[in-house]
């Protein structure tokens, strides 16, 4: 074995304990870390690469997570538009006008995708290991996680997703099938106990 | 048997070639695989008034649902459900009974995008259709944008590019909604909000009414349980098919026969033993009736070609009268030398031949009725006596040779007649009348009728339970009640059917029913498709159109994504030829009548009122029709219950000239009791509770053969001294009785009602018989 090898196992070696897999002392060390408020508000940029368009699509808004009972993603540039996923409905609107509408009675595959997004903004560590083997990189304050997905029906369509982040999910990394590619930045993250002023009757 | 007359011997001889003639013809027929019995029970309507479209689409779809068996395991979540459903599927491995539907590969999805995705410009949902026609331009770029900057685009069919509005996904999210069952894991399954189950669908390689295959399903299906609950003890089993009721009714009837047979066949055989000491005679009452039955199925089937379930049985049960023939010979017999035998029947012959003509009648005047069931139970009937009484006449002598002494307790049972009470003026006379009348009253004011078929079916309530468990949970359409669309050609028909969703889309939004599963849902029409395509050509075409807005927006070129040339339209044949029609397929029917016609399946419209709205929209459109089988059932029971009734009342009328022929003005006292005997019965029933079916009228017509036959025999000698006749009336009736009279006993709702009517009946028309006999012989001729 020649030193250059030597060392570079040595070096792999050592970082080793860092890269943990799947394990529940993982899960709960990044649990323990994160926020997970029961309200958490943000502004969001995303940018997003689809394959056939020369240009980034690069989106700015803010959103809403409620813990429990669901998320409200607005965009509102390059226009307004809104996703509102609840455990039981998916709903997509522009101007108040309903443009798509999907109940998980009718389709129970919504609740996974409903749980995916949920887990994904909000950091639910139980969530996200049930869904993705994960791998994850722990310093002192901050963490990298990149996810690959456990069940067929989400690896039809979505490949990996990176997350990194300290007491808040700070940038989120979502790698399709179909070669999109989405990234998203998450600034003025804000948790509370309630509903903010804005916030009556978002999920009702 | 010395002195055997030579013409006699001939002619047994004869009738032996003919009974090996049917009973070649039988086993031919009923080694021929399955195409003599018809079990179609709307085949028994008028011919005229026979919808050969309905009974067509009818047969197909039951078809289609009598080999079907759906098991769903599970109940808790999705793990333990696959597990135990991944447990039940291995345990049927191997077997040859069903084929099993429960794994699913990857592939078939992608099987359902490359069969749509090349029309996707000609299939909307009727959301998107609304939306096309109502948004303006600019809203529908928001939307478009949306599906394109949304953080994931989520399992949508193709690139954006193809598809900006997402109109593939949203046509097969729509679809998607028509059923509850998905894939999961390369699994069928099914989940509602707290619970899942995998769903298995077995395929009986037989049919549900050819008995073996449903009954072989059961051991495997009971096996499939143990491994289910091995794998997951919390796991529940659900299953529910027409295989599984036709194996509980199969079972039932086994049991039945197992019970009241045994029961009736050693009633009967102890009682022939007491009588005459000897199995003789009932072997040879068995062999009559046995001609009867072969010479009868063999006739009819020369005659109809295909017989009807139903003719077998009632026409099997109307031969039961031929057991007093037997009875009859066996009772004058006793006692006598074997050569005195020849004398015997000589004196007998006659009587014996008016009680077969006054029965045969009754039976005849069935087939002036217009319906083919009644006219097949005719001759089948008729027919198959006539062979069983001359079966009486030329076998029974000659097979007849050994001694008969007369046994105590036959003496005993024949004395019984010269301590009868008697018609006359006494205080008896006067209690008996009063409480025929008070009865007859009585019955008459609780009095109803009620053909419901529902009422017949008596599956086990546990079956019963996980059918509608089933039907709940996989929100299956109704069977029972359906549409029936049918066009000139499949263009006409896929149109039919759209107008025929669109109002029923209508009464949806009304609450009336919760939804429908239609061909057309899957295969538009090929205008509908055109429409579609050319609204999309409209947004999306031109300066002002979607496609440039979109390109203004992104600040980038965007190309249409509608094709340059109109693709072929979808067509019903391409589809059929696909995987992706399975779960539909059985509803379209083919080439019926006119023109290719399809069923139109409904869910939750299980209100009265629904029925009478989904009815009138049938009159309304052009080339649909509705098909309500419990109802067409239960009238055709009602219409048959009073047909029989009238030719009933005519049989009494002939019957009565028939006997006046022989008996003069003694002729009522033959035909009193029975007709008695009937009335009582009827009001016996009705103060019982029991509405009057057909079931209940038909023995009255066995009744009317039977009771008369006593009024005969006692009538020829009504001497209280001569007991031949009474001990030949009392066994007759005792082993009607023992035969039909125990089923009464029975768990089936219909031979239940038979039997019972058939044991008050023939209680009461043997037991009045005697009291309207002449008191003194030369009253009588």
């Amino acid at each position: 074995m020649k030193r250059r090898d030597l060392l570079a196992a040595a070096v792999a070696f050592s970082t080793w304990p860092a890269w943990a897999e799947d394990s529940a002392a993982l899960v709960r060390e990044l649990q323990s870390r994160l926020t997970q408020p029961a309200w958490l508000h943000g502004e969001f940029e995303q940018g997003k690469q689809v394959p056939g368009f020369k240009k980034p699509l690069v989106s700015r808004g803010d959103f809403v997570v409620a813990r429990g009972k669901g998320v409200v993603w607005r965009t509102k540039q390059p226009f307004a538009s809104e996703l509102r996923l609840t455990r039981d409905q998916v709903r997509a609107s522009q101007n108040g006008v309903t443009s798509f509408q999907l109940d998980a009675s009718r389709e129970p595959a919504l609740r996974t995708i409903n749980t995916l997004m949920f887990a994904l903004l909000n950091g639910d560590m139980a969530s996200l290991a049930e869904l993705f083997t994960l791998q994850a990189q722990l310093q002192p304050r901050t963490w990298q996680l990149a996810l690959t997905p456990r069940q067929p029906a989400l690896q039809q369509f979505l490949q990996r997703v990176e997350l990194e982040g300290d007491a808040f999910v700070r940038r989120l990394v979502i790698l399709e099938t179909s070669g999109d590619r989405s990234t998203i930045a998450f600034s003025n993250l804000r948790a509370d106990a309630a509903p903010g002023a804005g916030d009556a009757g978002l999920f009702e | 048997m010395t002195n055997t007359p030579r013409g006699l011997r001939w002619l047994a001889f004869i009738w032996l070639a003919w009974a090996l003639l049917c009973l070649g013809h039988n086993a031919w027929l009923w080694t021929r695989s399955g195409t003599l019995l018809d079990t179609d029970v709307l085949a028994m309507l008028p011919q005229d008034e026979r919808d050969p479209l309905a009974a067509g689409a009818t047969r197909l779809m039951a078809s289609a649902a009598e080999r079907r068996v759906i098991v769903l395991v599970g109940g808790g979540d999705w793990p333990a459900a696959r597990r135990a459903g991944d447990a039940f599927a291995a345990s049927l491995a191997g077997q040859t009974v069903a084929t099993l539907r429960y794994r699913v590969d990857d592939q078939a999805q992608q099987t359902w995008l490359d069969f749509y995705a090349p029309h996707r410009a000609a299939l909307l949902s009727a959301a998107t259709r609304e939306q096309l026609t109502q948004q303006t331009t600019p809203q529908l770029a928001d939307q478009a944008l949306a599906w394109l900057y949304q953080p994931v685009a989520g399992p949508r069919v193709g690139r954006w590019a193809d598809d900006p509005l997402n109109l593939l996904g949203q046509w097969l999210a729509e679809r998607s909604q028509l059923s509850r069952v998905r894939v999961l894991d390369g699994r069928l399954a099914l989940q509602d909000s707290t619970q899942a189950y995998a769903v298995l669908m077995l395929e009986l390689q037989a049919s549900a009414f050819d008995i073996a295959g449903p009954q072989a399903l059961q051991p495997l299906l009971a096996k499939g349980r143990a491994a289910a609950l091995q794998a997951s003890p919390q796991a529940q089993v659900i299953q529910g098919g027409v295989p599984l009721f036709a194996a509980a009714a199969a079972a039932q009837a086994q049991h039945e026969m197992h019970t009241i047979g045994i029961g009736s066949l050693v009633g009967i055989v102890l009682l022939t033993l007491l009588v005459f000491r000897s199995l003789r005679p009932r072997l040879l009452v068995t062999l009559s009736m046995a001609v009867g039955l072969l010479t009868a199925i063999t006739v009819s089937a020369l005659v109809f070609q295909r017989l009807h379930l139903i003719t077998l049985v009632f026409g099997a049960s109307l031969l039961g009268v031929a057991e007093n023939y037997g009875s009859n010979y066996f009772s004058a017999r006793l006692g006598l030398a074997p050569e005195q035998r020849w004398q015997m029947l000589r004196e007998q012959a006659p009587v014996m031949g008016l009680a077969m003509l006054t029965t045969v009648i009754g039976y005849a005047l069935l087939a002036l009725t217009p319906f083919p069931g009644l006219q097949q139970i005719a001759v089948f009937s008729a027919v198959g006596l006539l062979a069983a009484f001359v079966t009486v006449l030329l076998w029974f002598p000659l097979l007849d040779g050994g001694q008969m002494q007369p046994t105590r307790f036959a003496r005993w049972l024949g004395g019984w007649r010269a301590r009868w009470p008697q018609w006359g003026r006494q205080p008896v006379t006067a209690l008996g009348v009063a409480a025929v009348v008070i009865v007859t009253a009585a019955g008459a004011w609780r009095f109803q009728a009620n053909d419901d078929i529902r009422q017949l079916q008596n599956a086990p309530a546990a079956l019963v339970q996980d059918q509608r468990e089933l039907g709940r949970l996989m929100d299956l359409p109704g069977v029972a009640q359906f549409f029936i669309v049918q066009g000139q050609d499949e263009q006409q028909l896929l149109a039919r059917e759209e107008a025929l969703t669109n109002r029923l889309r209508a009464l949806q939004g009304a609450g009336q029913l919760r939804g429908w599963q239609a061909v057309s849902d899957w295969v538009p029409s090929a205008a509908r498709q055109a429409q579609d395509l050319a609204l999309l050509h409209q947004r999306f075409d031109g300066e002002a159109g979607l496609t440039a807005l979109l390109a203004q927006r992104l600040e980038q070129p965007v190309d249409s994504p509608l094709p340059a040339q109109a693709p072929p339209a979808l067509t019903l044949q391409a589809w059929l030829a696909s995987p992706v029609s399975e779960p539909l397929r059985h509803q379209s029917l083919g080439h019926l009548g006119d023109g290719p016609a399809s069923a139109v399946l409904l869910r939750g419209a299980e209100s009265a009122e629904a029925r009478t709205r989904l009815a009138a929209l049938a009159t309304e459109l052009p080339g649909v029709r509705w098909v309500d089988k419990v109802a067409d059932v239960s009238s055709l029971l009602g219409r048959y219950r009073v047909r029989m009734s009238g030719v009933i009342l005519l049989a009494y009328a002939l019957v009565w000239a028939a006997l006046a022929w022989r008996f003069g003005r003694a002729a009522w006292r033959a035909l009193l009791p029975t007709a008695l005997a009937s009335v009582l019965t009827v009001a016996l029933l009705a103060l019982a509770g029991q509405p009057l079916q057909l079931f209940h009228v038909l023995p009255l017509l066995i009744l009317l053969g039977l009771g008369v036959d006593y009024g005969i025999f006692l009538l020829e000698r009504p001497a209280p001294e001569a007991t031949r006749p009474f001990l030949s009336v009392t066994l007759a009736a005792a082993c009607t009785l023992l035969s039909f009279g125990l089923l009464a006993l029975s768990g089936t709702p219909a031979l239940r009602a038979f039997g019972l009517t058939l044991l008050i009946g023939v209680t009461l028309a043997w037991a009045l018989t005697p009291v309207f006999l002449p008191r003194s012989p030369s009253s009588s001729n």
